[in-house]
């Protein structure tokens, strides 16, 4: 299988609003996706059209390799967190998780594993007899993580993951995140950058419901070929990086806090710019926070959907 | 679409659970029972006042207990006949004069209220679901249909129980304050019955509730539509009743056949030749309902 979900020309809309317009997609299997973009991109309506939650007007979606979404099909093999949805509020955490493994093909003898690995994974194992309706906001989220992994579906929707979560949390769902890259296809849909880059490893923006691009992350951040510096504020002019050129491209920030240095075709390393820059910054007497290999995530954003960063900040 | 089996039994399962975590069960239940039993000791208090009335009309000493005139009433042949020219039709008369009176109360009561009952507790079913999201988590694991027939055969098994309870709350309120006359067996077993009768016939109230619910995200508005449609309905039998006649007129026949209360007369039968065609069309009306909303909810965004 190449592709875990594929959408081609997807159009949707509600009443005159277009929310997806020919949205194309290819999420590649094993994948750990991320969907950027603003409020009102599309993303969320993406992720209910591809399970079949919601009608798409034209195009077509394939998920799995196997048509678009089919109960026959795909039950048990896909899983999503969708937004704003509350679970019902009278059966406990593993009561509801009991009833989605069934629902989802889960034999008996493999029912109780299923359900016991994910509530360890979302630390819920002492709240599996609690109801609903008695778990914190932050404990109700980790439970829709928790039915979303069950079973260890293929392909797993996540819309804003992390989101109500405590750092702590955070922090741990995150790297249980990561460990499933390549065993499972994981798109995950947020407006938190920092999040997504720190978990996908494939990225698309999504913009008035249409694909503004999709690649890497390594290469959309320009991971391979371009360091970032962050600047304590000084004087460094254009004249003071003359030295570097005409080898590494230099663009500094109009406030001086900044330093983005390309080096595409140029066949050398990150060492090796590297050593060249910071020689250079250092004789001109700047003071540098951090080094970054690439661009941030938010700024590749904010260019590719038409708005220059104001900054890049640490 | 083809339902699955085991989809199918697992969300009845759950929607029986659900409502019994919920205590949604626990209200139903209660709905029913209260209600029968009220209604049958009103019932006991009204015979009471008839039966005094009646014997101070004709000179005689009041019985002691409750019943008695009743009872010696109902043995009556002028009674009898007065019955079955009401009904215009001897067997059904002949039936309906085979039930004790506080059964025939009970299944009154049960024809008349069930369905308003079905309507209240029912119709938000889905709707509260859809508008809450929590269909969300399930519609990526099973079919809407296989959600729609559990939904409802879930409902179905919570409808039976209260009905059945209901009938139990009645015989034993009736042994309290009928106990003059008051043929244990033969009532329970009437009532029985008539509960089991009535579960058929508020069917087809179910399927107009979750045929409603599924048009909409706000189980109160679903609620009140569910209402509108089941007294339009009543109406339209009424219509129907009333119109029917030769010509044209034939059309009535077919709003009686589409509408609950138009197979209302066939449950009081006891003889299969009616009652049998009579549960068959209730339950096709049930589907008819249920699919009617299944066509929209099997189309529409969630």
């Amino acid at each position: 299988m190449t592709h875990a979900l594929e959408l081609r020309g997807v159009v949707k809309t509600y009443g005159r609003r277009r929310a997806l317009n020919g949205l194309d997609l290819c999420v590649p299997a094993g994948s750990v996706f991320g969907l950027v973009g603003s409020n009102g991109a599309g993303k969320t309506t993406c992720m209910a059209a591809s399970v079949g939650l919601l009608r798409i007007d034209a195009g077509t979606i394939d998920l799995l390799e196997a048509g678009p979404f089919d109960p026959l099909r795909h039950t048990g093999r896909v899983a999503l967190l969708p937004q704003d949805s509350h679970l019902p509020p009278h059966a406990t955490a593993g009561e509801l998780l009991r009833f989605y493994g069934q629902l989802q093909g889960l034999a008996p003898a493999e029912l109780a594993g299923a359900v016991q690995d994910v509530l360890e994974w979302t630390n819920l194992v002492d709240r599996r007899d609690s109801r609903v309706r008695t778990l914190s906001h932050g404990m109700a989220r980790r439970l829709t993580i928790a039915q979303a992994f069950l079973g260890r579906p293929e392909l797993v929707l996540l819309d804003e993951p992390l989101s109500g979560l405590d750092p702590r949390e955070v922090v741990r769902i995150r790297g249980l995140i990561r460990e499933r890259r390549g065993r499972q296809t994981i798109v995950i849909s947020s407006h938190n950058l920092h999040e997504i880059e720190a978990l996908c490893d494939r990225v698309a923006f999504i913009e008035a419901g249409r694909l503004v691009e999709q690649n890497t992350l390594a290469e959309i951040v320009r991971r391979d070929h371009t360091i970032t510096y962050t600047l304590q504020a000084s004087a460094l002019t254009a004249a003071a990086l003359q030295p570097l050129a005409p080898a590494l491209r230099c663009e500094l920030t109009p406030d001086g806090t900044a330093l983005v240095v390309a080096f595409d075709g140029t066949g050398a390393t990150h060492a090796e710019v590297n050593a060249r820059v910071l020689r250079c910054l250092l004789d001109a007497g700047v003071g540098i926070t951090e080094v970054r290999c690439g661009s941030k995530l938010e700024s590749q954003y904010m260019q590719a959907t038409g708005e220059r960063p104001r900054q890049e900040k640490p | 679409m083809t339902p699955s089996i085991a989809g199918v039994a697992i969300m009845a399962r759950h929607e029986l659970a659900d409502a019994v975590r919920s205590r949604r069960a626990l209200v139903l239940l209660t709905l029913y029972l209260v209600g029968s039993v009220a209604a049958t000791a009103i019932f006991a208090t009204l015979l009471k006042h008839i039966e005094v009335e009646v014997s101070a009309a004709v000179g005689l000493e009041s019985a002691k207990q409750v019943g008695t005139v009743s009872s010696t009433l109902w043995k009556s042949k002028p009674f009898r006949e007065m019955v079955i020219h009401l009904t215009g039709d001897r067997a059904l008369g002949e039936t309906l004069l085979q039930v004790p009176p506080v059964g025939l109360f009970y299944g009154w009561l049960s024809l008349t209220f069930a369905p308003l009952l079905v309507l209240m507790t029912a119709a938000g079913r889905m709707a509260e679901d859809i508008g809450d999201g929590s269909a969300r988590f399930i519609l990526f694991r099973s079919s809407r249909l296989d959600w729609c027939l559990g939904t409802f055969l879930g409902q179905a098994g919570q409808l039976l129980l209260a009905l059945l309870l209901s009938a139990l709350g009645a015989w034993v309120t009736g042994w309290w304050r009928l106990a003059g006359a008051f043929d244990a067996v033969a009532t329970m077993q009437a009532m029985l019955w008539l509960a089991f009768k009535a579960w058929f016939y508020a069917l087809a109230a179910l399927g107009l509730a979750l045929g409603v619910s599924q048009f909409f995200s706000s189980p109160h508005l679903a609620t009140v539509v569910g209402f509108i449609v089941l007294v339009g309905l009543s109406v339209l039998a009424g219509l129907a009743r009333h119109f029917s006649g030769d010509g044209l007129r034939r059309l009535w026949d077919l709003a009686l056949l589409l509408t609950p209360g138009g197979h209302r007369l066939g449950v009081w039968h006891n003889d299969a030749a009616h009652l049998l065609p009579t549960m068959a069309y209730l339950v096709a009306l049930a589907f008819v309902y249920l699919f009617a909303g299944y066509a929209y909810l099997a189309r529409r965004d969630l």
